[in-house]
């Protein structure tokens, strides 16, 4: 509302603007021959100082004065045509004058109807912040938690409280520094390292590097039940083919878990993949095998879509780089008939057929892989 | 002389200053101006021995010597063709790994590209805009589509 | 309050177009009214676009991400100095600040404009009005600085660190009021044009503005050029780039059209020349505008590129400079020539001085757009650089400097220059002592940097000798000369500040080109270099910690000859992590005129570190000399011949035309 009434003001003073000097009284302007007589009359007044100093020699003083005097009366010459009257206002020029007027408000508010968003606010960042905390987004406690911490970055409490956050955000390389921040400021704690392991394997892709498993073993060191830890490690054997330690791990876990533990059905569906897994083949995994996905549906939500994601496409993107992979196409068109993606499935298919052609042996393997999975290739 | 001969001697004058300032610009076009090339386009470019031009690419990834003082040696790219090029003086701050370099000198006569000086100025995609241009052409890179 | 700005602008751009029509208009049908419009409207467009600025520069200074300029470059971490200045650091803002200066020009003409003809005054500020009007439409069609997002991100995306530094507080608006200051002396030939009329009053009314625009290009480039040494880190003053090249053409042309109104001021001649060098000044303003905001250039200067505001702007410079050139072959016929001089004489230094400027601006656009021109048709690309600028603009800038003490001394119309040689002794010998000097007493110093030397006190001494010949200096006693010299007029003095602050920045650039010394070496903390009689030593990189950045700051200890420290310098590696980039800030220690400097480079596996370090002489005496020009142009602009007022009733109805001085 504010708005619309300085707009009003700003629009009436920019009118008046326009209008006011149409609408006064008569007015006679001065020649532009006088204007023209003042500077020349400088001019020879400036003439008669440098002589004065003997700037000039008088002589050329003669001369210079006499040119001036020439100018001047050149403009007498000229004169009478340019005092001529103005001429008397006319239909158009009336007409000029309530276009320009109406102009002004007509042509501004017209296009700012078009280019301008008159309902939204201003928004200082630290107008944002300050509001209540119920109120805010995420994103905005987070800003907020990012300014506190900006001013006072030996707080250790607050990377604690903020890393977790990041790491549901996906904003993974954040959640690694908070983490860090969190162990060097307020010391180890197996819930710090633990997080800290998995927001290395998250920005990773989910991929369990040395870097994370150091992570895990430092929390297993503080908490040797961590529950967390123990998964990631297992899963980071799984990574690395060995399936069989991976199996012993989950096994360990689920023994000494308690019953209402949210980890129980995690540990419980990777067990089972496992299990399928070195019963269906020997091969190491290179992608995210169903294995991997069923075990991210035990995790939170945010984290498993982002480590299901991430993984897929890195597949996908391995394969399109290096397309010769009969092995990897197969996971990836499975990757995507176990997430529900029966387009991108299809996609995959069509494009692991096309790099191999379509009479070839591959491409007959694709099919009937894609069929057992209740796929069917592009009708 | 007269006030004729007088006024034609100034125009003269005058006219010969310009064509002396134009031949001189153009002259110097000629022989400062120095090419831009892409390593795989040198095999068809006749350059003369000693011949100043640029050369643009890649920085060829784990190319980067850093050999005695302030000299260092890495190899531009197109993904074609190499070129190994050697430096000496302070790289720039945006000089990395696989980034768009422009770099300008002479060759040596064993095919080593000498520069005296190493550009990585570049707009906000990380790539100088002729280097761009180049390796497009090449079909080496794309835009990104974001 | 955002919204406020964008409607402002938009109101802006309604009065600019009324601005443009309704004075043209009056000024056709000689309606008083109508031409009244003029000055209540360009000042009512100037507090628009001033307010538009200040919500833009607010919205910056608050961190109000839901505008989308904001949003792209700032950050709220960064300190309030440089969220400010980042208002002006990215195109859309920075074109926001462009018409923010036009009107603001506008405004003036409007404010002081009252010593001028109605019909000229009307025709002024319709012109400036159409430029405005284009450059309104340009943001908001194009570029506008007010476009929203909604929701509002929470973090911005951090100003170009290498924008981060006080020198953009400074360099782009004193480009701007140069560069843009020119559109009032485009706009006056304009309107000469219109109206088919000129004399000498008009190179009167048109010089203070030459003047003031003059004098902040030269602050502008030299603050550029400052700016490009320190914090690019390569201790280069210019590099011939096409983006320095771009506000270098409009200071050559707008020089040469410094002193061609002299010449029609004083003597009603080169009316159609000056006509067309104020056509031309502006017009390679704005092909500065366009190289540097289209794109088609990359360069340091990293702003966005975008196509389509290239051929906007590209409209608009075929708009501006082919309208005015055709106005200007329609009617360049019908004016009248002035008064006839002898090539020497004061008038025919002038031509000289500008048959050398225009030719050097000349090569400068042709070194600058040949390489273009030569991509445009051939896929061949190529880059001008230093040795063609060297090669071309060196020999035409020699002896124009060597003429340069001639020109103040010569008398108006014929002027005896055995005469103003045998008053210039004094400065001549001065200049050969320097050469003398320079070649005998300094190591290692050529030919070359000895006659430069020479050249640079032969302006200098040349430029105190016109002071001390107007003085009476050696031809009327004592007393009197100090009265004579109280008495000068300001523009004498002008002349000669100017004139000297030209020898100063040529023998900072001699100094510097030709006795600087340059080393590049690997450093161990705990070792130290010599260079040009000055030790250092290397004392190590320590780690801090800045609002928005992390660097490692090397410490360099600059010993005295007993071995204690002295001084500190200090050269880091600054990296910003929202842009991922790194910047390195240069450690500069000034010595007198001298400086030296020097920057850090790679960090070796072994701790060593890179070091390059410049001893650069009288490098400062560049931009030192720069200031001393600017002050010239200051101290011109003061001289009460150019206040002169507005024809008053009272004298005009005494009829006191001066006859008693007619022939």
């Amino acid at each position: 509302m504010l708005f619309w009434v300085i707009a009003a003001i700003l629009t009436l003073g920019a009118s008046l603007a326009v209008l006011l000097p149409l609408a006064g009284g008569p007015k006679r302007g001065s020649a532009s021959s006088d204007h023209d007589l003042e500077v020349y009359r400088d001019q020879l007044s400036e003439l008669d100082r440098d002589v004065a100093r003997g700037l000039i020699q008088p002589a050329e003083a003669e001369e210079a004065r006499a040119e001036i005097a020439r100018r001047i009366l050149r403009l007498d010459n000229a004169d009478p045509a340019a005092k001529t009257a103005a001429r008397q206002p006319s239909m158009a020029t009336r007409l000029v004058a309530t276009a320009a007027v109406l102009a002004v408000p007509l042509v501004s508010w017209g296009l700012y109807s078009q280019l301008g968003s008159p309902d939204l606010p201003s928004q200082p960042l630290s107008e944002r912040l300050a509001k209540n905390p119920a109120e805010s987004s995420v994103d905005e406690l987070v800003a907020r938690a990012e300014a506190h911490l900006a001013a006072n970055p030996t707080d250790g409490r607050g990377w604690d409280v903020l890393a977790p956050v990041y790491l549901r955000m996906q904003r993974f390389s954040d959640a690694v520094t908070a983490y860090r921040n969190a162990i060097r400021l307020d010391g180890d704690s197996a819930a710090r390292q633990a997080g800290l392991g998995e927001a290395i394997a998250s920005a990773a892709g989910g991929i369990v590097s040395a870097d994370a498993q150091a992570a895990f073993e430092a929390a297993l060191k503080l908490d040797p039940a961590n529950p967390k830890a123990n998964f990631y490690l297992a899963m980071g054997m799984a990574q690395e083919g060995r399936t069989e330690e991976a199996t012993a791990g989950w096994q360990k876990m689920l023994a000494a878990l308690p019953q209402d533990s949210p980890w129980r059905s995690a540990v419980e569906q990777a067990l089972a993949e496992s299990a399928k897994q070195s019963v269906a083949s020997g091969v190491p995994a290179k992608g995210p095998d169903a294995g991997d996905v069923d075990a991210a549906s035990s995790m939170s939500p945010q984290d498993r879509e982002a480590m299901i994601d991430t993984m897929v496409a890195g597949l996908d993107e391995k394969l399109r780089q290096n397309p010769r992979d009969t092995e990897g196409w197969m996971q990836l068109i499975r990757s995507y008939v176990v997430l529900g993606k029966t387009d991108q499935a299809r996609d995959a298919l069509n494009r692991g057929i096309a790099v191999f052609g379509s009479d070839s042996d591959e491409a007959k393997k694709f099919t009937a892989f894609a069929v057992s999975l209740g796929l069917t290739a592009t009708e | 002389m007269t006030r004729k001969q007088k006024r034609l001697s100034v125009i003269a004058g005058g006219l010969a200053f310009l064509g002396a300032a134009t031949g001189l610009t153009f002259y110097a076009l000629g022989q400062k101006a120095s090419y831009f090339y892409m390593p795989a386009d040198l095999t068809s470019a006749s350059l003369q021995p000693g011949q100043r031009i640029r050369l643009g690419g890649l920085v060829e990834k784990g190319t980067i010597e850093r050999g005695q003082g302030a000299t260092v040696a890495f190899s531009v790219t197109d993904n074609q063709k190499q070129v190994k090029v050697t430096y000496t003086g302070i790289l720039p701050d945006l000089f990395r790994e696989e980034q768009g370099v422009i770099t300008e000198g002479t060759f040596r006569q064993d095919g080593v590209f000498v520069a005296d000086s190493v550009l990585a100025k570049h707009d906000e995609n990380y790539m100088p805009k002729e280097v761009a241009d180049g390796l497009k052409s090449k079909g080496v890179w794309q835009e990104s589509k974001k | 309050m955002v919204e406020t700005g964008h409607f402002a602008l938009v109101l802006a751009f309604a009065l600019s177009v009324v601005q443009t029509l309704v004075p043209l208009f009056g000024a056709r049908m000689n309606n008083q009214k109508m031409m009244a419009v003029g000055g209540p409207v360009a000042v009512t467009g100037f507090a628009l676009t001033a307010l538009s600025f200040a919500a833009l520069a607010m919205a910056y200074a608050t961190s109000d991400f839901s505008v989308a300029n904001v949003w792209d470059n700032s950050h709220s971490l960064q300190p309030l100095i440089y969220k400010i200045t980042g208002t002006w650091g990215n195109h859309e803002g920075s074109m926001l600040l462009w018409v923010l200066i036009l009107t603001f020009f506008g405004g003036l003409v409007a404010a002081f404009g009252s010593n001028l003809p109605a019909t000229l005054r009307a025709n002024v500020l319709a012109v400036q009005g159409a430029i405005g009007a284009t450059f309104f439409l340009f943001i908001l069609a194009t570029s506008n600085p007010f476009a929203r997002l909604n929701p509002a991100p929470i973090e911005g995306r951090d100003l170009n660190p290498i924008l981060q530094d006080l020198g953009l507080a400074i360099h782009p608006p004193l480009l701007y009021l140069g560069y843009v200051g020119f559109s009032i002396c485009f706009s006056f030939s304009v309107a000469a044009l219109i109206e088919g009329r000129i004399d000498a009053s008009w190179a009167r009314w048109v010089r203070p503005w030459t003047l003031v625009a003059w004098m902040f290009l030269t602050g502008g480039i030299a603050m550029g050029s400052y700016w490009a040494y320190y914090e690019l880190g390569w201790g280069g003053f210019w590099f011939w780039d096409p983006v320095e090249n771009a506000s270098f053409m409009p200071w050559l042309a707008g020089t040469a059209l410094l002193h061609s109104a002299i010449v029609m001021e004083k003597r009603s001649a080169l009316k159609i020349w000056t006509l067309l060098l104020a056509i031309l000044t502006f017009s390679l303003s704005l092909l500065g505008t366009f190289l540097v905001r289209s794109g088609v250039l990359t360069s340091v200067h990293a702003f966005a590129t975008d196509p389509t505001r290239g051929v906007f702007i590209l409209c608009i410079l075929t708009l501006f400079i082919g309208g005015s050139l055709a106005l200007f072959a329609f009617r360049a016929s019908s004016l009248t020539a002035g008064g006839l001089f002898h090539p020497i004489s004061r008038e025919g230094a002038l031509v000289l001085n500008n048959l050398f400027l225009t030719t050097a601006t000349a090569t400068v656009l042709i070194g600058t757009l040949y390489p273009l021109a030569v991509e445009a048709v051939s896929a061949d690309k190529i880059s001008v650089g230093a040795p063609f600028f060297n090669l071309t603009f060196g020999p035409l800038m020699v002896p124009l400097l060597v003429a340069v003490p001639f020109g103040p001394l010569l008398a108006w119309k014929r002027g005896d220059i055995f005469a103003v040689a045998q008053r210039l002794m004094a400065a001549f010998a001065a200049a050969l002592l320097a050469v003398l000097v320079t070649a005998l007493f300094i190591d290692g110093a050529s030919v070359f940097a000895a006659l430069g030397v020479g050249l640079a006190f032969w302006l200098i001494c040349g430029a105190l000798t016109d002071i001390a010949v107007k003085s009476g200096f050696g031809s009327v006693a004592p007393g009197i000369i100090f009265r004579r010299f109280a008495g000068l007029p300001r523009s004498v003095f002008g002349t000669a500040l100017a004139h000297l602050g030209l020898g100063l920045t040529t023998l900072g650039i001699v100094g510097t080109l030709c006795f600087g010394t340059e080393k590049i070496l690997s450093m161990h903390a705990g070792e130290t270099v010599q260079l040009s009689g000055h030790t250092l030593r290397f004392e190590g990189l320590y780690p801090a910690q800045g609002p928005n950045y992390s660097e490692d700051r090397g410490r360099f200890a600059l010993l005295g000859a007993d071995g204690s420290t002295t001084a500190v310098i200090t050269s880091s590696k600054r990296s910003y992590p929202v842009r991922q980039m790194t910047t390195t800030e240069s450690g500069i220690k000034t010595i007198g005129f001298s400086q030296l400097y020097l920057s850090l480079g790679d960090e070796g596996t072994d701790g060593s570190v890179v070091v390059r370090l410049w001893w650069k002489p009288l490098v400062t005496l560049i931009w030192g000399g720069s200031l001393v020009m600017m002050a010239g142009a200051a101290v011109s602009l003061m001289d009460r011949r150019l206040r002169v007022g507005a024809p008053s009733r009272r004298r005009k109805s005494a009829g006191a035309v001066p006859s008693a001085s007619l022939p």
